[in-house]
């Protein structure tokens, strides 16, 4: 939102600097994203009288002359009249007009904001000395005209009381000594009235305590007479989508371009002249927020605007000269019958004035925010109606807006009213909309919120200098129709005091410590304990491209899907986040690393899983890991460590299937009677399909189940013993297929039979190739908690172990 | 002619008993067809063509599929009760010095310390949800232009309202879940102090400042007369924790359609105090979260009435405040899983 400083100052005065504004505009009002130094564009720029001007030797069009400056520009050359020599090619150049020009030094003020700005010199040209140039409106920012100089009329009103005469400041005669700060369009979500000049500047005032006046044109009620001379009738079929409808005929206007002080209120504004009605309805706007629309009546056949929905299949030439097809939630306007604009968005191209156009119809209206920001999306129209629209513009300021326009065409464009002002209005949807009813509010519901304290009165004058009004209640100005409840009144009294001055208390509690949840405390443990065991933690996208569920041989059709993702990358929800790791590794392996795990703890989400009792999908998170040049028994050993960390056993079960995993060469996690999760190396497809190094492993682990099964770390102590342990190793030569875990516990099981301490410990597992057996050596280390074992003792208890055991796996001792 | 379903039946046959299934395109029987298509009459020859191609797209699906099956048979099984493998000896875990928690988790494990140390208890939040948690809950009515500003990610599937579920943009979408779950605390006397530290997503598209996947904290304090100035004070005690210095702060007033007022929250710059450096841009300052009271329909949507109880909420990147202690210049790096970047922190 760009606000003129110079037009502010016009509503409200005020003696800061600039930069004091701008930062009491940041605490209080919003974020200045821009301050724009209007002035610096068109310094030099000087207004001159011409007075010779002859065509140029040997050329065909340019012309030499000399025009006066008023003596006011140094450092040029002069005749001895005191006149300067210009060169110029515009035909429309002669003697005595008024023309803008730019001296030597001056940088042409549509190119100010480029890369290199074009700064201007004296040169020869055509061997005839050019002392800078006489300007097009083009060259000074005025829209795309150039075919010749901008010419001054002095007798033009003027927004400024400044005579107009060779050397006049151009920037001071039309009020381009001027400074735009451009304030986040965000900020003003909320605030329809901050969309124009008027509103911003009440604020500029209320933040710097100043009393804000609204001028009589927008707070009286006007009463613009009647005329004739064109039917004009209004038939809105939806009132409840558009709450008012005004519309006025005006005959005989003069359309051409505007003059100049309103083209120089429009640039510096960021819009664009284009002819003096256009420019009118823009520049009301402008300054009101309220979006306005002109039409060439003589092209609107029936004399009548009618508002409607469009219907299917209906289609509208827009003015941007793009044919929009329209669906059965856009508000069209019609002559009654055919569509001829997007209301609220944009008009339509064949009811468009130009400059042919004689008779016209102001529309000024109001329409429903969410319809208009529905049809802007769906349409893809950004316009500057659609932002005012989509704010909620108070309908009330509806026949104020409408005056002025009406008054400014005449100004203007001259012109004769030539209808009554049809004003369609409805009434219910307006008491609906124009949220503002009186707030009964206590200074102590302000006070407590702000925790400030202050009286009545100082509320009163806070938010009277804003012009809202008091009897009992707090009533909000009409333009207000973002005040709804009592707190929006608070958030005005402390952003007028000044938020920054709010006393900063922390607030009190009680010391009843705050509850820690313990799904966060075990990922701590888990990430500190894969960490410790050397895996990298990583981070992963929750969505993935179609090929990882694919190439992992996953369900697409129970992934949730985006709709709306850009990239392929991002069009499922993952299913499980191991398949995310897989595809991370082969990038790592080719960075130069060979030997590596990643992990993450992340969520996985399944349509199969079903929703919760909200009603939204239940989420399913995983620890997972992937291992890169290293085995199963590396995993298992990583898993294993883990375990021990967070106090729990795992116990590991053949796998019976599996889609990620080899089932020969992978376990399922067992946690009591519980799978938890699974470990091993991945299927030989899988490998291929990720460009997994040879060795590779994983796991992944329900962590929900894990959670349930976890009860902090109960790991069990032993009381140390005080006397030394005896250690013998033993070789048990079992079958191929009998597994290790059999093997040590029917060793563990018979020796707590005794009532020793003991600790068994693998040693080696070894099978000749081609053998139907293998050896598993174990080292049992036997204590007492009473005395130290005599030699006799420990082998007793070893000859009964070993006869049991060999019983029991139909095992032989090595 | 050929009876092209026995020759399918028969190579289909050897395909799955085969050790090298891709052999069997090269089969006599195949190109046998192929030649009697040549001799075909023209007008029977586009139909047989389009039956020798359907047999050899079928052919190919089959040894594809006994292809995946020879590669997992070719495994040797193992003893996964094992501790490790047969003639080989205990597996060492990796290189401790190698391990890393990745410095985003870190951050939110060292926020979370200090907010629970004040009081706060650390709730985590949703990777997909509806659109009332995301948008109705905290007073965005449905077509609220605020909801553009978050360019949301929704899916195809609906929710029971039929409108698309969402990948939330914010964490405040566990705000109502979180007030629901702790009013009986609230009323019985204790404030409710949470925050939901986690992983949120915008559609938004990829460069070295932006992302679509990141990480937000967010907080609310509800109350007995809670006020504005408090919010301040609570955010100035929990960032001069985390900075461990002394800092100045400012709001500014800003929009949000679940507070009132909002504010725009920032902090004189840590790395230079104050003096402007790169960090800052020069300025000194540092525009850190959003912040405000809590909207009173938003307390009513959870069933706390605004009347008796005031509240505030925070929302901040996590990402940013991770780029700027380290200088972290590609905010893409986080989620690359890359060891080059993660074995740094």
């Amino acid at each position: 939102m760009k606000v003129s400083l110079n037009i502010v100052k016009r509503y409200t005065s005020f003696d800061v600097s600039v930069d004091e504004l701008v930062s009491r505009v940041n605490q209080q009002l919003g974020g200045v994203e821009e301050i724009i130094d209007i002035a610096k564009k068109y310094e030099g720029t000087t207004i001159v009288r011409v007075v010779e001007c002859a065509p140029l030797k040997g050329t065909d069009h340019l012309n030499l002359t000399k025009v006066d400056d008023g003596g006011v520009s140094k450092d040029v050359e002069r005749d001895e009249n005191g006149m300067v020599q210009v060169v110029c090619g515009a035909p429309n150049v002669r003697t005595d007009m008024l023309a803008v020009w730019l001296p030597p030094g001056a940088t042409v003020p549509s190119t100010f904001d480029d890369d290199q700005p074009f700064v201007l010199g004296a040169r020869e040209l055509r061997g005839a000395m050019s002392n800078g140039m006489l300007a097009s409106p083009k060259e000074l920012g005025f829209g795309d005209a150039h075919e010749g100089i901008m010419e001054i009329d002095a007798s033009e009103w003027k927004p400024n009381d400044v005579e107009v005469r060779p050397g006049t400041s151009f920037a001071q005669a039309y009020d381009l000594d001027d400074t735009i700060i451009d304030i986040e369009n965000k900020m003003f979500t909320h605030r329809p009235d901050c969309f124009g000049q008027l509103g911003v500047a009440r604020e500029i005032a209320g933040i710097l305590n100043n009393q804000f006046v609204s001028p009589d044109w927008y707070t009286d009620t006007p009463n613009p007479s009647g005329g004739e001379g064109l039917e004009m009738k209004v038939k809105n079929d939806i009132p409840d989508k558009v709450s008012r409808f005004m519309t006025v005929a005006v005959r005989d206007v003069k359309v051409g371009p505007s003059p100049i002080w309103l083209q120089a209120e429009l640039v510096r504004l960021g819009s664009k002249p284009i002819n003096n009605i256009v420019d009118v309805t823009n520049y009301v706007m402008l300054i009101t927020a309220q979006p306005m629309h002109a039409y060439d009546y003589d092209k609107v056949a029936t004399g009548e605007l009618g508002v409607r929905m469009a219907k299917k299949d209906e289609q509208v030439a827009l003015l941007n000269g793009k044919v929009e097809k329209l669906y059965d939630s856009d508000i069209v306007i019609t002559d009654g019958n055919k569509v001829i604009g997007l209301g609220g968005v944009m008009g339509g191209s064949e009811t468009e004035v130009s400059v042919d156009t004689k008779n016209i119809i102001l529309e000024c209206a109001n329409f429903d925010m969410y319809t208009i920001r529905r049809t802007s999306m769906r349409h893809g129209l950004f316009t500057d109606a659609v932002t005012r629209f989509t704010k909620g513009q108070s309908p009330l300021q509806i026949p104020a807006v409408m005056y002025l326009a009406l008054k400014s065409v005449f100004d203007v464009a001259d012109g004769q009213q030539a209808s009554i002002v049809v004003d369609d209005q409805n009434l219910q949807t307006f008491s609906e909309l124009v949220v503002h009813a009186p707030q009964s509010i206590t200074s102590d519901f302000i006070n407590t919120r702000l925790g400030l304290n202050l009286s009545q009165k100082e509320i009163e004058s806070i938010l009277g200098n804003v012009e809202f009004t008091f009897d009992v209640n707090h009533i909000a100005p009409f333009w207000r129709t973002d005040i709804e409840i009592p707190e929006d009144i608070v958030e005005e009294v402390g952003r007028l005091y000044g938020f920054d001055k709010l006393p900063q208390d922390l607030p009190q509690r009680n010391l009843t410590p705050a509850d820690i949840y313990t799904s966060r405390a075990l990922k701590v443990k888990l990430r500190d304990a894969l960490s410790r065991a050397g895996a990298n933690e990583v981070l992963t996208y929750s969505f993935v491209h179609r090929n990882i569920l694919d190439r992992t041989e996953q369900n697409v059709d129970d992934a949730y899907q985006l709709s709306n993702a850009l990239s392929p990358d991002l069009h499922y929800y993952r299913l499980t986040i191991l398949p995310s790791l897989l595809d991370k590794i082969h990038a790592n392996v080719r960075a130069g690393y060979d030997h590596f795990a990643i992990f993450e703890i992340g969520k996985g989400h399944r349509i199969s899983a079903g929703v919760d009792q909200d009603g939204v999908p239940i989420e399913q998170e995983y620890v997972s890991l992937a291992l890169a040049g290293g085995d199963f028994y590396q995993a298992k050993a990583i898993t294993e460590y883990m375990a021990k960390n967070i106090g729990m056993q795992f116990r590991y079960v053949p796998l019976q299937q599996g889609k990620l995993f080899e089932t020969k060469r992978g376990a399922l996690i067992m946690v009591g009677d519980h799978v938890v999760g699974a470990v091993g190396e991945y299927r030989n497809l899988i490998q291929r399909n990720f460009k997994l190094p040879k060795l590779s492993a994983g796991f992944e682990i329900d962590f929900a189940k894990l959670l349930s099964l976890y009860s902090g770390n109960n790991n069990t102590y032993h009381v140390l013993s005080k006397f030394p342990s005896a250690e013998r190793d033993i070789t048990l030569q079992v079958a191929q297929s009998t597994n290790y875990v059999d093997v040590e516990s029917a060793v563990s099981e018979n020796l707590e039979k005794t009532d020793l301490k003991i600790s068994i410990t693998p040693l080696g597992i070894y099978q000749p190739e081609e053998s139907e057996t293998k050896n598993v050596t174990l080292r049992i280390s036997l204590s007492s908690h009473e005395k130290t074992l005599t030699g006799e003792e420990v082998s007793t208890v070893m000859d009964s172990l070993v006869g049991e055991v060999c019983d029991q796996l139909n095992a032989n001792i090595v | 002619m050929t009876d092209s379903n026995s020759v399918r039946d028969d190579l289909l046959a050897r395909i799955g008993k085969s050790q090298q299934p891709q052999e069997i395109l090269r089969a006599p029987e195949l190109r046998a067809l192929a030649d009697e298509l040549k001799n075909l009459p023209s007008e029977e020859r586009a139909g047989a063509g389009r039956l020798l191609n359907e047999l050899k797209k079928s052919l190919q699906t089959a040894i594809d599929t006994r292809q995946a099956e020879l590669l997992d048979q070719a495994v040797a099984p193992i003893d996964v009760t094992a501790p490790f493998d047969v003639n080989s000896s205990l597996p060492s875990l990796l290189p401790a010095e190698h391990g890393t928690i990745h410095p985003i988790t870190r951050e939110i494990a060292i926020m979370s310390d200090i907010l629970g140390r004040m009081g706060f208890t650390i709730f985590e939040s949703r990777e997909i949800d509806d659109q009332y948690h995301m948008f109705e809950s905290l007073n965005f009515p449905a077509g609220h232009p605020a909801r553009d500003d978050f360019d949301t990610f929704m899916t195809i599937q609906v929710d029971k309202d039929g409108e698309p579920l969402i990948a939330p943009a914010h964490t405040s979408t566990m705000q109502n879940r979180i007030m629901r779950e702790l009013k009986p605390q609230l009323e019985a006397g204790q404030p409710i102090a949470a925050a939901s530290i986690d992983r949120v997503f915008r559609n938004e598209d990829l460069d070295p400042r932006h992302e679509h996947t990141f990480y937000q904290h967010e907080g609310i304090y509800i109350d007995k007369d809670v006020h504005a100035g408090m919010l301040v004070a609570t955010l100035k005690t929990f960032l001069e924790s985390y900075y461990q210095t002394k800092l100045d702060v400012r709001v500014n007033p800003f929009y949000f359609p679940f507070t009132e007022p909002s504010f725009e929250f920032s902090l004189s710059c840590p790395f230079c105090e104050g003096e402007g450096c790169t960090v800052c841009s020069g300025s000194g300052w540092i525009e850190l979260l959003g912040c405000g009271m809590i909207h009173p329909n938003v307390l009513k949507m959870a069933g706390i009435d605004p009347k008796v109880y005031t509240g505030f909420a925070w929302g901040g990147g996590v990402d940013r405040l991770v780029m700027m202690k380290h200088s972290i210049e590609d905010v893409r790096h986080f989620q690359s899983a890359k060891l080059d970047f993660l074995r740094q922190f």
